[in-house]
């Protein structure tokens, strides 16, 4: 915000008696005890006049582009300084405020500013001081891990129980089987088919005999298109409970439309890459190599 | 277990300030005094055997701190989350209100002589002052006073560590040499820094000689 330089810059030789960059200022106080303090003045017997003149020249460089409430902190201090120095040529005896010294409000001011000052210069050591402790947990060497949060509370019983359903992960097969792709409309019929005998289906059996991935990925998708369709209903009572897929009924009465889906390909798993369009699973394309991870 | 084990088994394990009573917690013999006198104990012990840390007493808390000679040391971790440092604005309000509190906003703007809302807002924010009372007089004013955050920040027991204000001039003069002194050290560390950079220097570029050279010899052979 110092607009100091720039515009002093063609007039190298103008004469100014101080350059005060008016940002570094915490407010008038700040800038008011500087001019005072830097230049060696009795506090007590300001000459305003002087002060008023240099407050007033830091301010016509410093103050354009000051935010307004900023600005108008400064203003207030230079009309103040204005005000003590008008009362200083205008004595008016009689007066009951003839005997105080105008400047002596500001001089109050000043001295208690200045006191905090000296508290701010304390509490900076404190902090710097404070800062060259170090107590447990600072020193990371790694990067800390992702924050550990269950989010789930379970006791040790609860958690054996869901880690034992776990399925064993499959020995790497000796030799990879060629890339196989699922399509999701098989799982559809698949499901379809399965509903029609059945009212409720449980969601592992859609792609357990098969065993692998795709299977299951498919098998998810074909639950969700389905569900979207209103054919079935997905339903998990608790965390890691079994997933059920419930028939749901169509509002005709009967349950889930017949014939949309060709209701042909058998329930094994499929050996050949099927030209299902639109819905084939895009993670379906994954071969059985990463079974055995 | 000794009542000192226990009291230095739980200040250990703490990366906050304990107070006396939440330590005495930990062991159904522990009354909050004996837990002082423990803690006194351990400090002596830590003092005797030259220990790295300290215990230190931050408002009505304790909690094991290097020593600050060690900061240099720790500080090469790059890691190290250094405290952050208060702006001048709000050092200043700060030390009018630990000064002067319970104080309302009113009366730290006349003081500082410009608006203190949007500095008081952050100090709330950081737990750093809070309202301790409404005022009398006008619209009840919002009366503000500094927490036991600030006492943990600036590493103080109690308001009555900070100096009374006609000490301040004396304390300001043993400041100002501890900061010249600091800053003489400092100088002389970062040109100790310059050398043993420049030191360092020469291996790294002879190490990308090499890696040049066999390329360049490559096309001959």
């Amino acid at each position: 915000m110092n607009v100091t330089a720039p515009r002093r810059a063609p007039g190298m030789h103008q004469v100014e008696p101080f350059v005060v960059e008016l940002e570094r200022f915490q407010g008038p106080l700040d800038l008011l005890l500087h001019l005072i303090r830097s230049q060696d003045i009795d506090i007590f017997d300001i000459p305003i006049a002087g002060i008023t003149e240099q407050f007033l020249a830091v301010l016509s460089d410093g103050i354009e582009g000051m935010p307004l409430e900023r600005a108008g902190e400064f203003l207030e201090m230079s009309a103040t300084l204005v005000r003590i120095k008008a009362q200083l040529l205008l004595p008016r005896p009689g007066h009951p405020d003839w005997d105080e010294d105008p400047r002596s409000e500001l001089v109050r001011r000043l001295l208690e500013y200045e006191h905090f000052q000296d508290v701010v210069h304390v509490l900076a050591g404190a902090e710097a001081q404070r800062g060259r402790h170090y107590g447990k947990g600072y020193v990371e060497t790694r990067p800390s891990p992702m924050a550990f949060r269950p989010t789930l509370e379970l006791n040790l019983e609860e958690f054996m129980l869901i880690a034992a359903r776990v399925p064993e992960p499959l020995p790497p097969p000796l030799v990879s089987p060629p890339s196989q792709t699922v399509s999701v409309e098989e799982k559809v019929s698949l499901l379809r088919r399965l509903l029609e005998g059945a009212k409720r289906v449980s969601f592992e059996r859609t792609f357990k005999p098969w065993g692998t991935r795709p299977h299951a990925i498919a098998a998810l998708l074909a639950a969700l298109e389905l569900a979207r369709q209103q054919v079935l209903r997905i339903e998990q009572v608790q965390p890691f409970a079994s997933i059920w897929l419930l028939r749901k009924r169509s509002r005709d009465g009967r349950s889930g439309e017949q014939g949309s889906a060709p209701a042909e390909e058998a329930p094994a798993p499929a050996g050949d890459d099927s030209e299902a369009e639109g819905l084939r699973s895009k993670g379906s394309a994954s071969s059985g190599k990463e079974e055995g991870e | 277990m000794r009542p000192e084990q226990v009291v230095e088994a739980t200040l250990f394990a703490s990366q906050t300030p304990l107070t006396a009573s939440e330590i005495a917690r930990a062991d159904e013999r522990l009354e909050p005094e004996r837990v002082v006198e423990a803690i006194q104990w351990l400090r002596n012990r830590y003092e005797e055997y030259e220990h790295s840390f300290q215990i230190y007493q931050l408002g009505d808390g304790f909690q094991i701190l290097t020593r600050p000679e060690f900061a240099p040391y720790l500080e090469r971790f790059d890691s190290v989350p250094r405290s952050p440092h208060l702006s001048p604005a709000a050092l200043e309000t700060l030390a009018i209100i630990a000064y002067r509190q319970p104080i309302g906003r009113i009366e730290i703007e006349d003081v500082r002589g410009v608006n203190a809302s949007s500095v008081l807002r952050t100090l709330l924010d950081w737990e750093l002052v809070e309202v301790v009372i409404r005022g009398e007089g006008l619209g009840r004013p919002l009366l503000y006073g500094v927490t036991q955050k600030f006492l943990e920040h600036f590493g103080l027991k109690d308001l009555a560590e900070l100096p009374a204000p006609d000490e301040l001039p004396v304390i300001l003069g043993e400041l100002q040499e501890e900061l010249e002194e600091k800053e003489a050290a400092a100088v002389a560390g970062t040109v100790e820094q310059i050398e043993e950079s420049g030191g360092e220097g020469e291996p790294e570029e002879a190490g990308e000689n090499e890696q040049v050279m066999p390329f360049e010899l490559s096309p001959g052979s």
